[in-house]
Parts: structure tokens; C-alpha cells; sequence
């Protein structure tokens, strides 16, 4: 069965005043039909990046797609509006942002803001589409959906713009949802209204979801698959229960000591990762996360690993996985002999 | 919405009774006097004129019987221009600057919304250096350039074409109209350019454009449904001003081509010290502005629905 989306070898560069910011240097991922996957990774690291390029919504110039595909259902659309006769943006792809507030026009009604969603690529009348707009609102449990649907976004809490973010997402049944940080700027009894609408919806209409957040309690909450990335790559990737207590890779490790949590008790500390992300102007020849590695040996400093298979599904690129590499793991996981399944660029 | 609207013209009366007193003060505080040119030949004639006018008079004690004429409407009569009242003045000249002006702010907007966007959406290509190279030029070279120049580039193609394609001076039909209207809009064409440049930059970058592309909205829907109307919002609000000051400060165009219009009444008045008349024409101006901005602010709230519900 081929994936609804695959990505594989993504490159993608911006020029900017101070040189060349190599963004994401080799991204490979895929997400099933119906299926959640999570991306998780610090503030900058290429999450974002990632799924923008591939729905060409990075502004080109100053960015660039050195080399790389992405294919829906197995057909190749990167670079291209349009797939067999369908808009990939927001018809294929529906999307949702961070900061709900600034991501919705000002100065056009809501209902309108749904509705433009299906004039545009069902070719409504723009009575029928904001009827079906009403409809929307009411899907995404916002009451009195026939008044709201005649205000303006400042009339809206964060929370009720997030779910009219969904319903324009949403309005044309796309196979695939784009989530972009899309609970980070609500407080959690929201995040969590959020997160269970999205997954209802997503149990409705079988839609796959790409979450893109840094928030690990989100990702366990959500997600089926996860890929962590970091100065952008991929480097580990997995189920989530892989992810979470299978962890190979020691950056994944690293965020999840670095994790709050309530069970510790009083001696118990954050343990934050030294250091900072490489430059991304001169990626390092070796591992990107070697600076920062309590584990990095020689071979770290000088060449990029290559992706491991740890087990079935489930990938790492740490030279800590190469099959000869026998040292005590302490604490990361070493599944069955591993073997190289990508030798990096 | 209302109690908005009845709060800005209290607010509008209080600025103009606040030009009219400051005005007054300024006008009576120059050296000389309107009387003081040939027509007051010697003693007894001068004292007879103040008194015909009131001049003689303490000057709180005209103040006050000036504010109360004009409540009433009445401007008084010139004192230049014999038994010529100030408002005749003003019906008789406003509507030709008024006209001039209007088609001059027609054609600043128009051009400066459009040419704004323009260089904004060919940032740093060829359209945008060309055209932002003509803004500089369009704001540092003063007006009365334009208008010799383009009464001269006139009479020269009206020459080869043989036949007369806009009249260079004069007033009446709308052919009249356009080279002065254009020369009169060119600087706040130019100025209201950058404005709207950098106001379309701002809103092309903006996170909802990046939704609206998300939605998979054509690029020319995304401009005119999303693009234009948020970056258009700082052009409406310079516009009102503008609209005054076009149609007050076009004396000097009104002069090169010859228009019969109020702004030389305006001048001639300072020059001369005729009280009345500037008097007049400051106050109407200002009534003129003030009710100017307030319509803009009132146009602001029905493109803005924020302001509208504050």
C-alpha cells in the first residue's frame, strides 16, 4: 500500500543578508491514510519549514527547493498547484496555524472566511457557501453558529478562532490536515478541547493529520507515528511508543529528561540540554547534535551517521546504533542488531 | 455608532471655534491694518472708515461681535473689494477649487493606491525602482514646476498635433480640469505611494495572506479579497487631511493655469490684511477640514469593523 504522503530527501535553502541557511538538509517521512503523524523538534530545528515547502507556501525567493519529492497517493506534486485536476492547498491539504488570531483576516467575516474555501474550489454561490459555512461552525461546536458566522475575528476568543481555523480546514474534506503548533498559544483546558475536536473529526472524516508541535504531552496524546528533528533532519523516527520508551537516538532522550513532569517529588529537577543548535549557515561535517551529545565519539565529530533501522518502523540516525558499536547504551534503546538503511549525504 | 458620530462634531465645533479665536488674535497682531493703503488719506477719512467697520472699537468687543455674526452665517463684507460680501467670495470661487481638488485627490488616490501595491507585490525588481525613483521626484520637486512643465510639454504637442488637445490655462469645460488636477495630485500621489507600499509589504507578509494561500486562494483573489482592503486602511486615513489640503494649498496651480479659484482670494487676503476675508476663508477652511476628517474616520469604521464597535 503506497502512503498518502511521502516525503523523501527534502533539501531546502533561504538566502538571506548574513549567507545561505541550509534549512533542512535531507527530510524523509510518510504519513498513512487516516493516520497522525507528530514532528517534534526545538524552534528552529525545520518542523514548520518542512510542511510548508511541501505545499509551497515558503515565500520563493528568498527560499529554494534544492532536490527532493513529495508525493500524494504516489504521484508527484512538489512544486505543482494542482494534482489530477484538484488544488493541493485546500482541498487536498487543509492547514491550520499557530497564532489563530493573526492568521484569520481582519476585516472579512468569518462565515465568508469558510466559506471562501469552497467557492474557491467547489465554485459555490456565495449564498450556499456561507450556509454550508454555518454548518461548519456547528461541526466545530461553536453555538449560535448563525450569528458568529456574521462577526469578525476580533469578536472571537483564541480558542473558538482555532476551531474556525479547523472548519475552514476542514471545508472541503481534505485527506490530508496540516497542523502547525496549533495549541501552543491556548491554555491546556482549551489545548485539550482542541485536541479532542481534532481527533473526532479525524475519526469522522478519516482524514490523516501531520501535528507539528514541541510539546511532547500533545504528541503522546495524538499521535500514532513521531519524527523528531533537529537542524534539519529527521533523527529519530518511530510509533510513538518507539518514541517514548524505545527511545534511540540521544537527542529524543534528551527532551524527554528535559520534560516536565508532576511525579517526581521535590528533589526533582529539569534537566535541559547544554548548548545550543548548530549554526545552520555552516551545518558541522559530522552529527549536528555531537556538540550537545554526552555519548558523541570521534567518529561523531567527523561524519554525519547514517539512518539505522532499530527495529521494525523504527529509524535513528546515531552512529551509537552501528552494529559494531558495543559500548553500554545506559538508558538507549539497542534493539535488534541494527543495520544501515541510508547512508547520509 | 451614533453617540461616535455626535462626539466627533462636538469635538470638530470646539477645533474650529479654537482656529477662528487664534486666527483673530494672529490677524489683529501684524503690524498695519487693512486701512492702511491709500484709501485712509488722512485723519478724519481713516477715523470715519474704523468707525464704519468697527474698528474703533476695543478688540474683545469685536471678537465677540464677529463670533456672533458668524454664528449667523455672516462673514461680513471685504474690505478690499468694495460691497463684495466674504460669502459671495466663497459661493462663488469654493466650488472651483472644491472641483479641482477633488479630481486632483481622485487622481492621487487612485494613482498612489494602485502604484503603492504595484511596487510592493515587484519588491526590488525593475517596476519598483522605476517607480519609487519617480515618487522621490514627485515629492521633492515643488508644484509650480510641474504646472510650467506640463503647460509647456502641452503647448508643444498641441503645436505638432496641429489642433488644440488640452486647452494650457483657463476654466470651464473638464478639459480645463485634468493637467491641473494631475499636477495638484502629484506630490500626494507620490506621498500616498510609499504609504501604501509599505503598508502592502506589512500585509503580505502577513500570517493570514499565508492562510489565505493555504486555503488555495488564486493569487489575484488573495490581493483583491485580503490584500487590498487591510493595506488601504492607512491611505483612508491620511486621506481626509489631504482632501483639505489639496483644495486649500492649490493657490499656486489655481495661479499658473489660471483658474478662477479661492485659494488666490486667500492669499490676496493676507497680503492685504483684509480681515474679513481672511477671516472667512481661514474659518470655512477649517470647518472644510475638520468635517473632512471626520467622514474619513467615519469611512474608517465601515471598512474597519473594529473601530465600528468601539
Amino acid at each position: 500500500m503506497t502512503a498518502l504522503l511521502e516525503v523523501s530527501n527534502l533539501h531546502v535553502e533561504f538566502d538571506t543578508y548574513g549567507g545561505i541557511v541550509k534549512a533542512l538538509r535531507g527530510v524523509d517521512f510518510c504519513v498513512d491514510a487516516g493516520q497522525t503523524l507528530a514532528i517534534v523538534g526545538e524552534s528552529g530545528s525545520g518542523k514548520s519549514v518542512a510542511m510548508q515547502s511541501v505545499t509551497g507556501l515558503i515565500p520563493m525567493p528568498p527560499g529554494r527547493i534544492t532536490a527532493g519529492s513529495a508525493k500524494l497517493r504516489g504521484k508527484e506534486f512538489l512544486g505543482q498547484r494542482r494534482l489530477d485536476g484538484k488544488t493541493i492547498c485546500g482541498d487536498e491539504i487543509g492547514m491550520i496555524f499557530q497564532d489563530a488570531m493573526s492568521s484569520l483576516n481582519p476585516t472579512m467575516r468569518i462565515g465568508d472566511q469558510i466559506a471562501e474555501t469552497l467557492e474557491v474550489h467547489r465554485g459555490y454561490s456565495r449564498a450556499k457557501a456561507f450556509n454550508r459555512a454555518i454548518e461548519l461552525l456547528e461541526l466545530v461546536r461553536i453555538p449560535e453558529a448563525a450569528r458568529r458566522a456574521r462577526q469578525y475575528p476580533f469578536e472571537f476568543s483564541g480558542g473558538m478562532l482555532q476551531r474556525v481555523m479547523i472548519a475552514t480546514a476542514i471545508a472541503c474534506k481534505p485527506s490530508l490536515l496540516i497542523a502547525d503548533e496549533p495549541t501552543t498559544a491556548l491554555d491546556v483546558t482549551i489545548q485539550a478541547q482542541i485536541l479532542d475536536l481534532l481527533q473526532s473529526l479525524q475519526k469522522e472524516t478519516g482524514m490523516a493529520i501531520v501535528l507539528i508541535t514541541h510539546d511532547l504531552s500533545v504528541v503522546a496524546r495524538m499521535a500514532d507515528r513521531v519524527a523528531v528533528m533537529y537542524a534539519g533532519q529527521i533523527v529519530e523516527s518511530g510509533s510513538v511508543e518507539d518514541i517514548f520508551y524505545r527511545s534511540a537516538h540521544p537527542y529524543t532522550l534528551g527532551l524527554k529528561l528535559a520534560m516536565p513532569s508532576h511525579s517526581g517529588g521535590e528533589d526533582h529537577r529539569l534537566r535541559p540540554i547544554p548548548g545550543s543548535p548548530p549554526d545552520m549557515f555552516s551545518p558541522p561535517a559530522g552529527c549536528a547534535y555531537c556538540e550537545r551529545c554526552d555519548r558523541a565519539m570521534r567518529v561523531c565529530q567527523s561524519d554525519n551517521p547514517p539512518i539505522f533501522s532499530v527495529d521494525k518502523g523504527h529509524l535513528s540516525r546515531c552512529w551509537q546504533q552501528h552494529p559494531q558499536h558495543i559500548a553500554p547504551s545506559d538508558g538507549l534503546y539497542k534493539g535488534t542488531p541494527a543495520q544501515i538503511v541510508e547512508v547520509s549525504v | 455608532m451614533w453617540s461616535y458620530t455626535l462626539k466627533r462634531i462636538l469635538q470638530g465645533i470646539i477645533t474650529v471655534w479654537f482656529i477662528a479665536t487664534a486666527t483673530f488674535v494672529a490677524m489683529h497682531n501684524v503690524p498695519g491694518d487693512p486701512l492702511s493703503s491709500d484709501r485712509a488719506a488722512n485723519e478724519t477719512i481713516r477715523a470715519n472708515l474704523e468707525a464704519r467697520y468697527g474698528l474703533d472699537r476695543p478688540l474683545f468687543e469685536q471678537y465677540l461681535m464677529y463670533m456672533g455674526n458668524m454664528l449667523r452665517g455672516d462673514f461680513g463684507i471685504s474690505f478690499t473689494q468694495q460691497n463684495r460680501e466674504v460669502n459671495d467670495i466663497i459661493r462663488e470661487h469654493f466650488p472651483v477649487s472644491a472641483t479641482l481638488g477633488v479630481l486632483a485627490v481622485v487622481f492621487a488616490a487612485l494613482g498612489g493606491i494602485l502604484m503603492g501595491a504595484l511596487t510592493a507585490l515587484y519588491r526590488n525588481r525593475l517596476p519598483d525602482y522605476i517607480i519609487m525613483f519617480l515618487v522621490i521626484l514627485g515629492i521633492s520637486v515643488p508644484s509650480f514646476v510641474f504646472a510650467a512643465l506640463g503647460q509647456l510639454s502641452l503647448v508643444n504637442l498641441n503645436a505638432m498635433m496641429g489642433f488644440s488637445v488640452l486647452p494650457v490655462a483657463g476654466w470651464g469645460t473638464v478639459s480645463h480640469m485634468l493637467l491641473p488636477a494631475l499636477v495638484l495630485g502629484l506630490g500626494t500621489m507620490a506621498y500616498l505611494t510609499r504609504l501604501m507600499r509599505s503598508s502592502m509589504l506589512e500585509v503580505i507578509s502577513s500570517d493570514y495572506v499565508r492562510t489565505a494561500r493555504a486555503k488555495g486562494v488564486p493569487p489575484a483573489r488573495i490581493f483583491t479579497r485580503h490584500q487590498l482592503r487591510n493595506a488601504v486602511m492607512p491611505v483612508i486615513t491620511v486621506l481626509g487631511p489631504a482632501i483639505a489640503a489639496i483644495t486649500t494649498g492649490g493657490f499656486v496651480v489655481e495661479l499658473v493655469f489660471a483658474v478662477p479659484g479661492l485659494g488666490r482670494y486667500f492669499v490676496q487676503a493676507v497680503q492685504q490684511l483684509d480681515y474679513t476675508v481672511i477671516m472667512g476663508t481661514t474659518v470655512f477652511y477649517g470647518t472644510f477640514l475638520v468635517f473632512m476628517v471626520i467622514l474619513v474616520d467615519l469611512v474608517y469604521g465601515w471598512i474597519d469593523p473594529r473601530v465600528r464597535l468601539k
